[in-house]
């Protein structure tokens, strides 16, 4: 577990399930980024680096039910696994114990 | 309700993983009505189709195909690692399979870079697809030939250029290009012969050589500028910049050329070459010319506007010639009594890019398309061949394999695994080969280079080309060839295999075809690079009907002046006393310098006859025979119009006592024309793909021209002395000339280096057809031994002496050379009469023993290829291949 490396991008969309929590498919996603970061992301991109996490074990996904808006096609949901949220919380205090070395930010105008 | 476009989505639910798909599929659907309110039906469709589209990637597809298990690359790097050892326990084998796929690719990549090379030519232009060459087709009047009725020519009218340009909208550019005459060119104490381009300042808006220096919208602006290559800057200047210095070029008298600028040398892909490029204005009568529709003299090229109508402007050309020869063309028409329904004369064009594979036309460098064919199907050949031999040698080998399957299939090795196995080591094999195969080809390419006459370089660009093209038929040769013996080996049953030994006949059933097959092939090349060899041989060393050795061509220099004449005389009076020389004739032009052919009437009849004007010495200097009458004679005037004729003229005028007679060989004059005074033996004055056509010779140099040429006799085994005194005797007789000389013989030779080459690159081919079938006879050799292990070790048991079981191993490989030289000869013999013998007037007969050594050297390769087999089977220990029964 201690070894496990994120682009930026897998990151990201790590991130995102987190936020959706058990709204997180595909198309959501999408919408969120854009929402929030207003950055526009390809579905298919998307939906290739979420089966990667899955590979990699840090998501699990499982079929929603049936909608009627999708040609009656049911939503692939995707969720952090235990091991993605533990990830997600090491890289959280990675980023914050790197920051705070960073000396020319802190605010000497 | 709008649908999302269907048939990507179909595609898409064909390649995408089937557990995945409800979900993508899904989300696509999604945004598709998203972007239907917010941007409407028609992005929205747009949108779909491309964010479909991107799904098509390899971690979908991958994810569907073949879903990689670690498991999978353990098995793939064993396989890797049992091929490497299974090729180093058996070292012959590999080495011969590997060695004969590397000499077939080697070739296959070798002509490939020869047709790319010859399909690269003018590319470079940026402008090359709008650029065309003008061409004249004019009806030949004098000498109808109902097969050819036109003669076509890339030689055009002076003002035909500034014309176009001026009259015909679709025209941007024109520029003529006149190029290769040769003229004295000085700067300093550098003093040469260079042949001198005539041109327009268009040229340089045209075409894409590269300057490199100079300003190119100046180009030629003056009349007094020059614009030189790399090459004669370094020549002229060394490594001065040569910008505003000074050429005295001699054209029409010395004149000064200010050096304007500099390109870079045509690339050795380019048709159009030159050295030193000055204005049109400067040939010889140009204003004269300028106002001449009648006479053709120099190629033209023109540029058609973008988004030009090709249709109108060819109508448009023909507009010109209605505008501008009608006068004349009516003229002839009535003249010559030209049926009405034939066109006289009609401009055609070939674009720039295509002017290289023309060979209708007289070019620099045109070649025959059908070179290229011809040598790709020499290579597609011999890479088929040296894939046969990997068919047959790996079925040779797989008994020896037959333990190794039965137990990989006892302990639970799959069919598919077996063959996956299998394919992995044809591939190494291939990729092995790959590598010495380019090793070959990057070694063989100057000889290659020699062979074609080409200078084909291997650059970033063409080697990527080359990977690719090496990369793909190395795994189509890997797949292909390895997939039979991959399904023969894997379809060994276990239990006979590790009951009985091995006993598994190897199925030789498309190994003896193709071997066959291969065999006709390589016993052709070897008939057909035998008769090139002989034909080559025959005109290089006929009785030409005149001596050709020890003669020294040295071109005077001094153009078409009676000045010419007078150096002629100088420079026979300075050599006079000289023992090594024989003796100095002068004359219009060597013999494979051009010529000049005069059309006369006789009787209402067209005749034609080469001419050339001589002065007496030159019937010695060559050793040409006199039948009749005498020689020239400098002491008696009248011989200045005195004809000496040879025998195809005195035949062709049906004369009984030539010498009585008269050729009025000036259709204008009233007289009775010039005397006859001697008749020579027919020699042969062109190359010997002609006939000997009537000829005479003449002295009266105002009519037929001036010398430009001498001719010197030297005495057999006195070279470099006599050459100085030579020298010494030009320098001083005609100075400020530079001293150039060829021998007559190479210059003889020198016309037929295109067959040469040809005969060159048959003599290549034929080398590696032969090395591979040698290689794919071993091979049917080995399955043959190894199927009849049993029988010869019984024979053996009972007494049978080495030599009977050698004999009877090889017995059918002599029957096999038999037939193969069988389907050979006949059709070597029609491919050889009706291709290359057919160029030929004078020509070998194909006699039998061409067929004779064509035989004898297949049928030693197939001895030599099968004696290692015979040798080991005739060997072969009976206890070895008998012990299971």
């Amino acid at each position: 577990m201690s070894t496990i490396y994120l682009g930026e991008f897998e990151e990201l969309m790590l991130t995102m399930v987190g936020i959706l929590k058990e709204e997180a498919y595909g198309n959501a996603i999408v919408e969120e980024v854009k929402a929030q970061l207003e950055r526009k992301v390809n579905l298919s991109a998307v939906h290739v680096t979420l089966y990667r996490l899955e590979d990699k074990g840090l998501l699990k996904s499982f079929m929603g039910g049936a909608t009627n808006e999708r040609g009656g096609r049911r939503k692939r949901y995707f969720e952090l696994t235990s091991a993605g949220v533990k990830v997600l919380q090491s890289l959280q205090e990675q980023r914050m114990k790197l920051w705070k070395l960073v000396p020319e930010l802190k605010f000497s105008i | 309700m709008h649908q999302p476009p269907k048939f990507i989505q179909s595609l898409l639910a064909k390649i995408c993983p089937e557990y995945l798909w409800e979900g993508i599929a899904g989300d696509l659907e999604e945004q598709f009505y998203y972007d239907i309110e917010e941007l409407g039906y028609k992005r929205a469709k747009q949108n779909y189709f491309w964010n479909a589209v991107k799904f098509i990637r390899p971690e979908i597809l991958l994810r569907n195909k073949f879903k990689l298990k670690i498991n999978n690359t353990i098995m793939i790097t064993n396989y890797i690692k049992i091929a490497g050892r299974h090729m180093a326990r058996r070292k012959l084998f590999t080495f011969i399979n590997a060695f004969g796929l590397s000499i077939g690719l080697a070739f296959a990549l070798l002509i490939y870079l020869y047709i790319q090379d010859e399909h690269s030519f003018d590319k470079f232009h940026a402008n090359a697809e709008r650029i065309y060459r003008v061409e004249e087709y004019a009806y030949r009047a004098w000498d109808p030939d109902p097969e050819n009725p036109y003669i076509q020519s890339p030689w055009l009218q002076t003002p035909f250029a500034p014309t176009v340009k001026e009259e015909l909208a679709e025209v941007e550019f024109a520029a003529r290009f006149d190029t290769g005459e040769e003229y004295v060119v000085k700067s300093g104490k550098k003093i040469f012969t260079e042949p001198i381009t005539f041109t327009d300042p268009d040229f340089f808006k045209m075409f894409s050589f590269p300057i490199v220096s100079g300003n190119q919208n100046e180009f030629l602006k003056e009349k007094h500028h020059a614009i030189i290559t790399e090459a004669m800057a370094k020549k002229y200047f060394n490594d001065v910049d040569p910008l505003g210095a000074t050429l005295l070029i001699d054209i029409d008298g010395e004149k000064e050329f200010e050096v304007v600028g500099v390109m870079q040398n045509p690339p050795a892909n380019s048709s159009l070459y030159f050295d030193i490029l000055v204005n049109q204005t400067h040939r010889f009568n140009y204003e004269r010319s300028l106002a001449n529709w009648s006479s053709f003299n120099t190629p033209t090229f023109v540029q058609l506007r973008k988004g030009a109508d090709y249709a109108q402007f060819f109508d448009n050309l023909q507009g010109i010639r209605d505008k501008y020869m009608s006068e004349r063309l009516a003229r002839s028409k009535e003249r010559y009594s030209i049926p009405d329904d034939v066109t006289q004369f009609e401009y055609h064009t070939t674009r720039l890019d295509n002017i290289h594979l023309n060979n209708n036309m007289y070019w620099h460098k045109v070649s025959d398309p059908q070179y290229s064919y011809i040598l790709g199907a020499l290579a597609l050949l011999i890479t088929i061949i040296a894939a046969i031999n990997y068919i047959s040698l790996a079925l040779t080998t797989s008994t020896l394999r037959s333990t190794e399957v039965g137990v990989r299939k006892s302990i639970g090795a799959s069919k598919n695994q077996l063959i996956s196995q299998f394919a992995v080591e044809s591939v190494v094999l291939v990729f092995v080969s790959l590598i010495l195969g380019v090793l070959l080809m990057y070694l063989f390419l100057p000889t290659f280079n020699d062979f074609t006459g080409k200078a084909i370089e291997l650059n970033f660009l063409n080697l990527l080309e080359i990977a690719g093209f090496a990369v793909l038929i190395s795994l189509a040769i890997g797949l292909l060839a390895g997939a039979y013996p991959a399904f023969f080996l894997s379809s060994f049953s276990p239990t006979r295999v590790l009951k009985g030994g091995a006993s598994t006949k190897v199925r030789a059933g498309i190994a003896r075809p193709l071997v066959l097959l291969q065999f006709t092939l390589s016993t052709t090349l070897i008939i057909s690079a035998f008769v090139m060899y002989q034909q080559m041989k025959y005109i290089t060393t006929k009785d030409l009907g005149f001596k050709k050795d020890q003669v020294l061509v040295v071109p005077i220099q001094l153009g078409w002046t009676e000045e010419a004449n007078l150096a002629v005389e100088r420079v026979r009076n300075n050599l006079q006393n000289e023992p090594d020389i024989v003796s100095v004739a002068g004359t219009t032009s060597s013999f494979n310098r051009g010529w000049s052919r005069y059309g006369y009437e006789i009787n209402g009849e067209n005749k034609k006859a080469y001419v050339w004007a001589v002065d007496p010495s030159y019937i010695n200097a060559m050793g040409i025979e006199l039948l009749e009458g005498r020689n020239f004679s400098a002491s008696i005037p009248s011989d200045t119009t005195a004809l000496i004729v040879n025998e195809a003229l005195v035949k062709d005028m049906g004369w009984d006592t030539p010498l009585d007679e008269y050729l009025n060989w000036r259709e204008d004059t009233a007289s009775l024309g010039y005397k006859v005074i001697g008749v020579v033996k027919d020699y042969h004055f062109r190359s010997l793909e002609s006939e000997i056509e009537p000829m005479f010779l003449s002295m009266d140099k105002y009519e037929i021209g001036y010398y430009t040429t001498l001719l010197i006799k030297l005495k057999a085994g006195s070279l470099p002395g006599a050459l100085d005194k030579v020298e010494e005797a030009f320098n001083e007789s005609i100075p400020d000339k530079p001293f150039e000389y060829t021998f007559l013989d190479e210059d003889i030779q020198s016309q037929y280096a295109s067959f040469e080459r040809w005969m060159n690159i048959m003599g290549l081919a034929t080398i590696f057809a032969l090395l591979i079938s040698g290689l794919g006879l071993f091979g049917l050799a080995g399955i043959n031994v190894v199927n009849r292990m049993k029988e010869i070790g019984i024979r053996k048991v009972f007494g049978a002496p080495v030599s009977s079981i050698f004999i009877l191993v090889n017995k059918q490989f002599v029957l096999m050379a038999l037939i193969a030289f069988i389907i050979a000869a006949p059709l070597a013999s029609y491919l050889m009469n009706n291709w290359w013998l057919g160029d030929f007037q004078f020509k070998i007969e194909m006699g039998w023993p061409i067929y004779v050594v064509s035989f004898l050297i297949g049928l030693t390769v197939a001895l030599l290829t099968v004696t290692y087999h015979g040798i080991r089977a005739a060997r072969l220990n009976p206890t070895s291949t008998l012990r299971y029964e």
